[in-house]
């Protein structure tokens, strides 16, 4: 019935005791799409990953994998692989067996099932740890492990469940880069959950953030970054200066909120006919667009007018070639920025200083706040 | 510091109390069962040590005035009786256990239910299946009536030790079976069942043990063919002789030789699989 991969349509899961964990979740994901799901912890991201897995009923709407309905089929006959969090490796068995396990009920052919675990282990260099079992595997062996044993069952979809959630720094970055080499080499779709939005803006094709069982926005990574859709987003994702107002007007193009320090422009991120002039909204701007310069210095119209706020630093701290300033506005918030020191440093800038953030228009979004 | 040291004695005391109220009834029943017999009674002072009881038991002694234990098929209806409750509680308690894994309708009721089965006072739960037993024409049999009351006795016992074991288990593994396509059923015999089996091994050891030394349940509902411990009961209505302190010590020496076994068995295994790692830590580094 549909060409995408995975799809999701309108998925609800209710819980018994009447929460409602997801709701509304709608997703089409085209074939070999690396897909992040990303929110704060209880966001429902796990749950709908665990739907999508047969781990957990669906309590309304429909799951399809390649077209296919799956949405009341069991977990084993999805063509699915799981990877958990906690990799859930069989502590009874080898690293060969818990590789094979999966295959064991395949009906393949015995030689056929031996090529397949050998080119596993290959593949993933546990040839030295083959015959040991979990106790003795360092957390990258394990988190190698979890993937093969999932791999090598050729499934058509990988969902993984914030898989490098329990390694150290180093060894989470060398495994994000080879889990994306592994997912363009293979061409298949990965499913990838987790609460770190660097890790799912840097792995995901799309990103979906999702916040108390809502999806707040579906975007590609950049998008999400410079244009957020909702007060959620702006403040999840990135490091975003806020500025909250009112809306003044507001066409297509662009929308203009009143602030406490005038009007402020930016690209409206709603649908201008549908928003009324003197609802709530706010002006977002990611930090790296925010130039911060001492008050009263020459500015720069030859690319249209800024936008400017003013205020009063409060500190100035440099750690290597990078200057943190904190700023209080003039209408009392604060603000942290974070630049770089040759950019800033023959400036004049220093604690106490009445500086100018100014920053061009175009680059701000307009939000409207529901709240 | 004083109190300490004090405190220390006091503990030491009420160690060594415990020990001596623990092993001291064995201990006593060891020594008389080395008595002079036939004539040696079942008191202190000992007459002159003599390993005539052994033999009573084992029936080598010369024939005497004291009729030998009437335990050779009390022994093996125990046996029997036992390793049969242990059966059908075991596989009762695990499924049971694996039902309360996930939370379902009337799920507390359920559980005081079957945990009532070990509440109950034997005496009463005995006289009342009797009763019924009568009551319907069904014939009081060690195999029938009283196997039953074994098993609704033991079972709770099962059922705990399992829900304890299940408690610990960790749900994603079955999930990781499951998700790689292998459906419950092999998954239940290839992966839940070998990381639960110590927990097993425990429960049948304890409604093994239980239903070995029952009295209250079976001596009303064993009918005429007693029990071991039915049996061991009777003779004190006539008259003790050492005779039965000597059964006493070899039953026990048989239950250490029986733990000996399954110790060595498992460092056996703990080594092997030692063995095994170091093995492979050498080749990695």
């Amino acid at each position: 019935m549909s060409d995408f991969d995975l799809e999701l349509a309108s998925l609800r899961k209710v819980f018994p005791g009447g929460t409602v964990a997801v709701d509304d979740f709608d997703l089409q994901v085209e074939r070999g799409e690396f897909i992040s799901f990303v929110g704060p912890s209880g966001c429902g991201k796990t749950t709908t990953l665990r739907m999508i897995a047969g781990l957990e009923s669906i309590s309304s709407g429909g799951l399809f994998i390649r077209g296919k309905d799956v949405t009341h089929v069991p977990t084993e006959q999805r063509p699915t692989a799981t990877i958990f969090q906690n990799y859930a490796i069989f502590p009874h068995m080898s690293v060969r067996e818990n590789i094979e396990f999966g295959l064991r009920v395949r009906n393949l052919p015995g030689p056929e099932v031996k090529r397949r675990v050998d080119a596993m282990i290959d593949k993933l260099e546990l040839g030295d740890v083959a015959d040991a079992r979990e106790s003795v595997l360092s957390g990258g062996q394990k988190q190698r492990l979890a993937l093969g044993r999932g791999l090598v069952t050729e499934p058509e979809i990988l969902l993984l469940d914030e898989p490098l959630g329990a390694l150290d720094a180093n060894l989470r970055k060398s495994i994000q880069e080879e889990l994306k080499i592994l997912q363009r080499e293979l061409g298949i779709t990965f499913v990838f959950v987790t609460h770190a939005q660097a890790e799912a803006l840097s792995m995901g094709d799309r990103v979906v953030v999702m916040n108390a069982g809502q999806v707040e926005q579906i975007s590609d990574p950049f998008e999400l970054y410079t244009r957020p859709k909702s007060p959620f987003v702006a403040r999840f994702i990135g490091r975003n200066k806020i500025i909250p107002g009112t809306l003044a007007s507001a066409d297509a193009k662009t929308a203009e909120i009143a602030t406490d320090f005038g009007a402020l422009r930016g690209v409206p991120s709603f649908d201008a006919a549908s928003a009324a002039a003197g609802s709530k909204a706010m002006a977002v701007v990611p930090s790296e667009y925010v130039d911060v310069l001492p008050s009263g210095a020459p500015v720069d119209t030859a690319d249209g007018a800024l936008d400017v706020v003013t205020g009063a630093v409060q500190s100035y701290d440099r750690v290597g070639q990078v200057v943190y300033i904190a700023v209080e506005l003039t209408n009392g918030t604060g603000v942290r920025l974070e630049t770089y020191r040759e950019k800033v440093e023959d400036r004049g800038i220093a604690p106490g200083s009445q500086v100018e953030l100014r920053w061009k228009p175009e680059r701000t979004t307009i939000v409207l706040d529901a709240a | 510091m004083h109190r300490l040291t004090s405190l220390r004695w006091i503990l030491a005391f009420y160690t060594a109390l415990f020990i001596i109220f623990l092993y001291g009834p064995f201990v006593v029943m060891a020594i008389l069962s080395f008595q002079q017999g036939p004539e040696g009674g079942p008191q202190f002072p000992i007459i002159e040590w003599s390993t005539f009881w052994y033999k009573h038991v084992l029936g080598f002694a010369p024939p005497s005035r004291i009729a030998p234990l009437p335990i050779g098929e009390a022994l093996t209806r125990s046996l029997t009786l036992a390793f049969a409750t242990m059966v059908v509680s075991t596989l009762l308690g695990t499924l049971t256990a694996q039902a309360f894994r996930t939370r379902f309708k009337g799920s507390g009721v359920v559980f005081y239910l079957v945990v009532l089965g070990m509440m109950v006072p034997g005496v009463l739960l005995g006289l009342g299946m009797a009763l019924v037993a009568d009551q319907f024409g069904i014939q009081r049999t060690w195999w029938g009536t009283a196997f039953v009351l074994h098993v609704v006795y033991t079972y709770p016992f099962a059922f705990l030790v399992m829900l304890a074991i299940f408690n610990r288990f960790d749900r994603s593994i079955e999930e990781a079976s499951w998700a790689l396509g292998v459906p419950p059923g092999r998954t239940f015999r290839k992966v839940t069942f070998p990381m639960i089996f110590p927990g097993v091994l425990s429960a049948m050891l304890f409604a093994l043990t239980l239903s070995y030394d029952e009295f209250p349940r079976t001596l009303f509902t064993g009918g005429n063919q007693v029990t071991m411990p039915i049996a061991i009961y009777g003779t004190f209505a006539v008259e003790i002789h050492p005779n039965l302190f000597a059964f006493g010590v070899l039953t026990t020496l048989f239950s250490f030789a029986l733990l000996v076994v399954y110790g060595t068995l498992m460092s056996l295994s703990i080594r092997r699989a030692r063995a095994r790692v170091s093995g492979i830590q050498e080749d990695v580094t």
